[in-house]
């Protein structure tokens, strides 16, 4: 399962095309993050020049010394094999979200419940991006569906390429994970 | 699946020409060329398969292939086998102005050497193909 007794730890992060999985990882990491990009052929889901299809990795050490190894997985259904490889042995998950996208709301629930089973009970964190831009949905419709649905999970407004974002959809996990373990994540 | 979401100038029907001619091989089952986002451009198969689903795995498995080459200084991934039990799966790079890759799936009949000299040979009539 997971390496608690080492201080070492897994997380993934998930969510839909283009929600920013690579960009939040290459923001945070302390070693250069494995990618396993490639060209995009499907402009008509994305316009973005590149996709994940295999995995990301990067690395960070919390203040408190805990090494937090980071996968990202890849966003498009057809790689939907792919979550349950890298979700394994996982301590916890981001699901990130682009509130600008029509479906967002739907693509929250897809990939909620494809990981939920895949981290222990509650070890689950939303990360929303462009939140602020014209036409997006308010962080807090994502956090009322999840209530709505009996899903407790906390629910943040970040932008993906900031450090100090992503470190802090890190933090709120660890500290879940801390206090439902008693364990020195963070 | 959408026809726009595959390289517009790729003779589909010529490739999938090249690829009956694995089909020949003895033991060979099914044989996929796809982009290396993952669709499916053109398959052959003896068998009801799932070429799309191979297409998707096959990419995922080429750019751990390009990762790990990368991670271990070596020059760049060109060719994943995989072997089980009852059968082989080889995994090339094609040459060419689009990136895309093949995946040929064969039984326990099939002849190492034979299938990587076929894929091999296969691959290099593609790519002559896509630089037309
Ligand atoms: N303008 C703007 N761009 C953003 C914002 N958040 C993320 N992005 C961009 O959105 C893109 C996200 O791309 P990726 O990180 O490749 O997304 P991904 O989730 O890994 O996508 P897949 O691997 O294809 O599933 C990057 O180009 C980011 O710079 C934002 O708040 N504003
Ligand atoms: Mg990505």
């Amino acid at each position: 399962m997971n390496d608690v007794a080492e201080g070492e730890f897994k997380i993934v992060f998930t969510g839909p095309m283009g929600a920013g999985k690579t960009t939040a990882i290459a923001a945070i990491s302390e070693i250069d993050p494995v990618r396993t990009e490639v060209a995009n052929n499907d402009r008509m889901s994305h316009e973005k020049a590149s996709t994940t299809v295999g995995f990301d990795y990067g690395r960070i050490t919390l203040p408190g010394g805990g090494v937090v190894r980071l996968y990202g997985t890849p966003g498009q259904p057809r790689f939907r094999f792919m979550w349950s490889i890298v979700g394994r042995g996982a301590a916890g998950a981001i699901v990130l979200l682009d509130a600008t996208q029509p479906g967002a709301l739907v693509q929250m629930d897809l990939f909620v419940d494809a990981f939920r089973p895949l981290v222990p009970e509650g070890a689950l964190v939303v990360g929303v991006g462009r939140t602020t831009e014209d036409g997006a949905l308010n962080s807090d419709t994502f956090a009322s569906r999840l209530e709505a649905r009996g899903i407790l999970a906390p629910v943040l407004s970040v932008d993906v390429r900031r450090k100090a974002d992503v470190m802090l959809l890190v933090q709120t996990l660890a500290c879940i994970l801390e206090t439902q373990n008693g364990n020195a994540y963070a | 699946m959408n026809a726009a979401m595959r390289p517009s100038r790729v003779p589909r029907e010529l490739a999938r020409k090249l690829l009956e001619t694995l089909g020949d091989v003895v033991g060979v089952k099914t044989v996929v060329l796809f982009t290396a986002d993952g669709f499916e451009v053109a398959s052959h198969s003896a068998e009801v398969g799932a070429p799309a689903r191979i297409a998707a795995i096959g990419s995922s498995l080429s750019a751990l292939g390009s990762a790990i080459s990368a991670e271990a200084g070596l020059a760049d991934f060109d060719c994943t086998t995989i072997q089980s039990v009852n059968g082989t799966i080889v995994i090339t790079r094609v040459e060419g102005p689009h990136a895309m890759s093949l995946a040929v799936v064969a039984d326990e009949a099939v002849t190492l050497g034979q299938l990587l000299w076929a894929v091999r040979r296969c691959c290099t009539a593609l790519a002559k193909l896509m630089n037309e």
